[in-house]
């Protein structure tokens, strides 16, 4: 089959494109164990407020796991429980949060902390926080009349 | 008859689509284009916590 010299090297240009981002997708994920937010973990929604962690929300320090703090988030149309938190910075946090009736967003605004909250199951994120300073946390999933108004804060403290 | 005018068409029409050069400079560009927003975005995911 014929093909253009230009037609070739456009092809070469995108596969290789296209093998590079696939490249650093894998290694995110197998090598560095990166995964989605909610990642099989569940909980029976009706009973969250009485299931540990989640009848204890705000930030609990831990021993013995691979970070330092645990963040306990509990979205219910139209707030989040707790409405404020402190944390120290520099800690290793894992933030795991969930819902206790639809679907609601948890995006810290300005940081990589994003993800869905959806009933039945848990979503936890590991970060470190290393930037001091005031950040938004706000819901990106419409969830109702008072979606716009659903917001809370951490405050990372040295 | 109307055949032999549809032949006339399409030969002269063929040598002026020929050249390349145009859409492989446009296909470069889209491509470095994606390449430097998606590095962008990845530098900035890497940058925030
Ligand atoms: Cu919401």
């Amino acid at each position: 089959m014929h093909m253009h010299k230009f037609e070739k090297i456009w092809l070469i240009f995108g596969v290789g494109a296209l093998l590079v981002f696939l490249s650093v997708l894998g290694v995110s994920a197998f090598y560095l164990g990166n995964q989605p937010p909610s990642c099989l973990a569940t909980i029976d929604q009706e009973k969250v407020d009485t299931l540990p962690p989640f009848n204890e929300p705000g930030l609990k320090k831990v021993e013995g796991k691979d970070w330092d703090y645990e963040l306990i988030f509990v979205a219910a149309a139209f707030a989040y429980t707790p409405g404020e938190v402190e944390v120290p910075l520099g800690a290793k946090v894992k933030v795991i949060a969930t819902t206790k009736d639809v679907i609601h967003g948890f995006q810290v605004a300005g940081t990589n902390i994003n993800m869905m909250l959806e009933p039945g199951y848990i979503s936890e994120y590991v970060t470190t926080f290393d930037k001091a300073g005031e950040y938004l946390i706000l819901c990106n999933e419409y969830c109702g009349m008072g979606h716009h108004m659903m917001t809370s804060k951490i405050e990372v403290v040295e | 008859m109307a055949q032999p005018q549809l032949h006339k068409k399409t030969n002269s029409k063929l040598e002026e689509t020929n050249s390349l050069k145009g859409t492989l400079a446009s296909v470069i560009l889209l491509g470095f284009f994606i390449i430097f927003t998606w590095v962008g975005v990845y530098f900035l995911f890497l940058d925030r916590f």
